[in-house]
This record gives C-alpha cells, sequence and structure tokens, in this order.
C-alpha cells in the first residue's frame, strides 16, 4: 500500500512559495533538490552556466536556476529542453536582452515548437493551439514567465511597468500542426534542417481573430488578414511586424490556390498599409527618425504607405484545429529574430 | 527530514556580492562657466525639453555652453565610451526624460554612471515612473538616489507646454548638481 499523500503539507509549502514572492499569482510546485536534479539531468549542460544576462539590472540565469524555475512552474523534467531551447531563441531577440520585460507595452513571449518533440511530450498542436488544457503548452511558457521575475528580478509594479499587459502573458506555447499544414514547418524559416524539434520565439503585443469561413476566395481572407494588420494602432515606428498563425483550413484553401508561404508573405508585405488621409486622422502620417507624429501636412493624403519591410517581418505558422476558419494574427513587439533553437537533450 | 524548499531567484550568490555604495560626484557651488552634457534619450519632447534647459543655465545661471548628445537606445544604460566622452567634455550631466519602464530605470543608471565618473548629475524623469527609477538606484548601489521629476505625460505636451515644464522643473534641476549633502 502507498503511502497516503499530504494535502496540509502541500498546502503549507506552496504558500512559503507565495510569501517569498516567487509566484505569478498562480500556485507553484515547491521545487526539491531531487526534483530539480531530475530536470538536470535531462540537459547535458553544466547547471553553472550562464545561458542568458540583463546587464542592465546585473542579474543573470544559470542552467540551474532555469531548472528551478521551470520545476516550480510545473514543468516535467523532459520538458527542460524544450524549456532551456525556448530560452535561448528568445534571449536572441533585441527586446527580451534589452529592455522589454520592463516595457510599459508588457509584451508576451510566442514560443513555437516544430518537430518530433512535440509528440514525444505531448503538445497540443490542433484545437485551442492558444490554449489552456495542455501541460506543456501552458507550463513551458509560464518556466520563461518565473525566470524573468526570480532570476532577472523584473517584478510588476516595480521593473516591470507594464501599462495593462496583455491577455496571454507567459501562456503562448504554440506546437506547430505540421501534419496539417501545406507548407514546411516554421523552424525551417528560423535555419533548422527538415524534421528538426526545435523552437522559435519572439514576443508579442497581442493576438487579433481574422474569422472568415464563408468565402472560397483566398485574396477575401488574404485582404481580412492585411485589413487588421493594418489597423492604425498598432502603428508608433515607419515599419511594424506581424505573424499570421493561419488555421490548417486557411493554410490549405491558400496552398490549393498556388501559394507558397512566400507567396503569402510577398501579398501581405504588398498589400499591407495605410493612406497617408487614414494615418493624419490617427495623428501618425508624419515620421521623425523612425517615430510617427502627427503632421498637419496634407500633401501625402493619396499616398499608400506599406508597413512590413521583409518577410521576417511576417512570420508565418500553422496550428489549430481544421474544424472552423479562424486565423490569428500576432502583433509582434519590435522584430523577429529569424533564428530557431534546436533542442538538445 | 523533509528536503528544502529550493530558492529560484540566485538571491543567496547575490548579496554576496551586494555592490558597493556608489560614489557621488563633488558639487558646484553654482553653474558659472560650466559646460552642460545634454543626454538625450529620444523619448517623444526629450530633445525640445533638455534644449530648453540648457538654454536657460546659459541665460540665466552663467553656464558658458551645452553639449549634446542622444543615445542610440533609450532602453539601455549608456554605453561606457559615450560616458567617458561626455565627462570630458562637460562639467555638468542632464539627462531624460525617462518615461517609460525602461528608460526611466536607464535615465537614473546614467546618472550615477556619470556621478562615478566625476560628473554631477541630474536625470529627469515624469512622475509615473518613480518605483521603477528607484528600484534601479538601489541595483546600482545608490539607494535613495534624487532626481528631478516632471509630471506625466511628457510626450503629448505642446511646445509652449515644453517650454514651461523646463522653466518649473529647472530649480530642482540647478538644486540636484549644485547642493552639498
Amino acid at each position: 500500500m502507498t503511502e497516503p499523500l499530504d494535502p496540509d503539507a502541500a498546502q503549507a509549502a506552496i504558500e512559503y512559495c507565495y510569501a517569498q514572492g516567487w509566484s505569478d499569482g498562480l500556485p507553484l510546485v515547491p521545487a526539491s533538490q531531487p526534483l530539480v536534479d531530475r530536470f538536470l539531468a535531462a540537459t547535458g549542460k553544466d547547471p553553472e552556466e550562464v545561458i542568458g544576462e540583463l546587464e542592465q539590472v546585473g542579474r543573470n540565469c544559470t542552467v540551474y536556476l532555469a531548472a528551478v524555475n521551470a520545476a516550480m512552474a510545473g514543468c516535467l523534467p523532459e520538458y527542460f529542453p524544450v524549456v532551456l531551447a525556448a530560452f535561448d531563441a528568445l534571449m536572441r531577440e533585441r527586446a527580451a536582452r534589452g529592455g522589454g520585460w520592463q516595457s510599459t507595452s508588457g509584451p508576451a513571449p510566442m514560443i513555437v515548437v516544430n518537430g518530433p518533440v512535440r509528440h514525444e511530450l505531448g503538445f497540443n498542436a490542433q484545437g485551442g493551439a492558444f490554449g489552456p488544457g495542455f501541460r506543456p503548452n501552458a507550463t513551458i511558457p509560464r518556466a520563461i514567465g518565473l525566470i524573468v521575475r526570480n532570476a532577472f528580478g523584473i517584478r510588476p509594479h516595480v521593473l516591470e511597468q507594464a501599462t495593462q499587459g496583455l491577455p496571454g502573458r507567459w501562456s503562448i506555447c504554440l506546437a506547430e500542426n505540421e501534419e496539417e499544414s501545406p507548407w514546411p514547418p516554421f523552424a525551417e524559416d528560423g535555419g533548422q534542417p527538415a524534421g528538426a524539434s526545435a523552437v522559435s520565439a519572439t514576443l508579442l503585443r497581442t493576438c487579433e481573430f481574422v474569422d472568415n469561413r464563408h468565402t472560397p476566395d483566398p485574396e477575401h481572407v488574404l485582404n481580412d488578414i492585411a485589413d487588421t494588420i493594418s489597423r492604425t494602432g498598432s502603428l508608433i515606428f515607419r515599419d511594424t511586424s506581424a505573424g499570421v498563425v493561419f488555421c490548417p483550413e486557411h493554410a490549405q484553401m491558400l496552398a490549393t490556390a498556388g501559394f507558397t508561404k512566400q507567396d503569402v508573405q510577398a501579398w501581405l508585405i504588398e498589400h499591407c498599409g495605410r493612406t497617408g488621409a487614414d494615418l493624419r486622422r490617427a495623428g501618425k502620417n508624419g515620421l521623425r527618425g523612425i517615430a510617427r507624429f502627427a503632421d498637419a501636412d496634407t500633401s501625402g493624403d493619396g499616398t499608400f504607405t506599406r508597413i512590413l519591410p521583409t518577410p521576417r517581418h511576417v512570420p508565418i505558422v500553422v496550428a489549430g484545429a481544421r474544424n472552423a476558419a479562424i486565423s490569428m494574427v500576432v502583433r509582434i513587439f519590435g522584430e523577429w529574430s529569424g533564428i530557431a533553437t534546436e533542442v538538445t537533450k | 527530514m523533509p528536503n528544502a524548499i529550493l530558492d529560484p531567484t540566485g538571491a543567496t550568490t547575490a548579496t554576496a556580492t551586494a555592490k558597493p555604495q556608489a560614489p557621488r560626484a563633488p558639487r558646484r557651488a553654482d553653474l558659472t562657466g560650466a559646460r552642460i552634457g545634454l543626454l538625450v534619450n529620444t523619448k517623444q519632447n526629450a530633445a525640445p525639453f533638455l534644449d530648453e534647459i540648457g538654454r536657460l543655465l546659459i541665460a540665466q545661471h552663467g553656464a558658458t555652453k551645452v553639449v549634446n548628445r542622444t543615445k542610440v537606445n533609450f532602453a539601455a544604460p549608456a554605453p561606457d565610451e559615450l560616458v567617458k566622452e561626455m565627462t570630458a567634455e562637460c562639467d555638468v550631466i542632464i539627462t531624460g526624460i525617462g518615461d517609460c519602464g525602461s528608460c526611466s530605470a536607464s535615465a537614473v543608471a546614467d546618472g550615477i554612471a556619470f556621478e562615478s565618473a566625476g560628473l554631477p548629475a541630474a536625470a529627469i524623469c515624469s512622475d509615473a515612473f518613480r518605483v521603477t527609477a528607484d528600484a534601479m538606484a538601489e541595483l546600482r548601489g545608490a539607494p535613495g538616489y534624487r532626481y528631478a521629476t516632471t509630471p506625466h505625460p511628457v510626450a503629448v505636451l505642446t511646445p509652449e507646454q515644453v517650454t514651461e515644464r523646463a522653466a518649473q522643473v529647472l530649480g530642482d534641476v540647478i538644486a540636484l548638481v549644485t547642493e552639498q549633502e
């Protein structure tokens, strides 16, 4: 007979973690040395290796600290190589190495997992791709959030100054639905070979759905997406970056009509933008350096201004169920590095 | 004995290497003959705000000239070379406007860096970012570091309002770089 579990001891340990200020608001798994040792055994990396540094606050994160935070987030030890790959990919983002975590925009990491590791660890790539409901998808981004809070010491209302933040911060980890995608895996866009288990990451300012399930015309769908990408509220600089997480139905409709991923990117680069008059009405028609400002000059009213400079500014992923034609525009904070990190054990 | 609950912050090592108290530069009696370094962080209205302060210090307080420099990355503290260069060319530094999460903290970090380099400095932040500015001062070994504040918001001010604001904060800026402790 197994020993009965002790809920009172578990509750006391959880409350202890709250009292130390370690929690993101939800209960943590209290980390013990034997548990963290299992995380460390899942990677070949030296526990003392520094895997990220925030110079301006004088803090860094080691493999050991990442393991403690991943354990507390509710990860299983075998997820740890994915946590490390996600953190590596994220720290390639200029914003994540700079002031992004302190920003008034309160950006959320978006993590994208490709390859066999999705099945090995039980990631959800289908219905409800943005969550919740699946342990690896939910706990891996939470681990990143705890690393930022605890290892980097960036806490809300102190060094973290998000004005409103955004729903989904520390909870967006997509597994690409490679099986129903007509296009090569996203990790290949990040330089990984076909079939690799790899993780890509960037920072988001928000996610915006595009529901278009009644038209058979792929250009209708693309125009609908372009309208969402082009809304003035998100434009603060000359250039912007917005990805699309296509549902399988939209992706397949486009592919059947002959669109490669590159064709979709080129189409969106060409069609996303606003007229000078639209921008002027929102006080964003002028440019001082790369920053937009309200210019009284109306001479540019008739000019259409494009806003997506390169394909890297329009990353494309496929995730979700094939049960409806609903895709998601993901608004990127800064720009994606364009580099995916291999998952190594 | 049950297992210990592990600390996810690395705090034990951080305490062991706690930063020594950051030095504070000697103060001037006044600004007569001073070369004023203006370090602009590129936030909206920061340049005209600091320009106006520089203008007033020359027109009314005997400063001889201003040296203008602009940060390439508002989110990060000024690079060492820039601190060195301005230290060679200036007698007093004014930096700002701290008007966002990272740049307010960085403005204060810059002020502390110039103090360590031997120049009295005044960082100016919007009053919405006091907590993060104070937290950065503590991280840089200067708990209680004093800086000037102007009411939030700054980015939406008209040119006339910027001029008014600069005049309002001028007394605090002068006090920060001249008053002995």
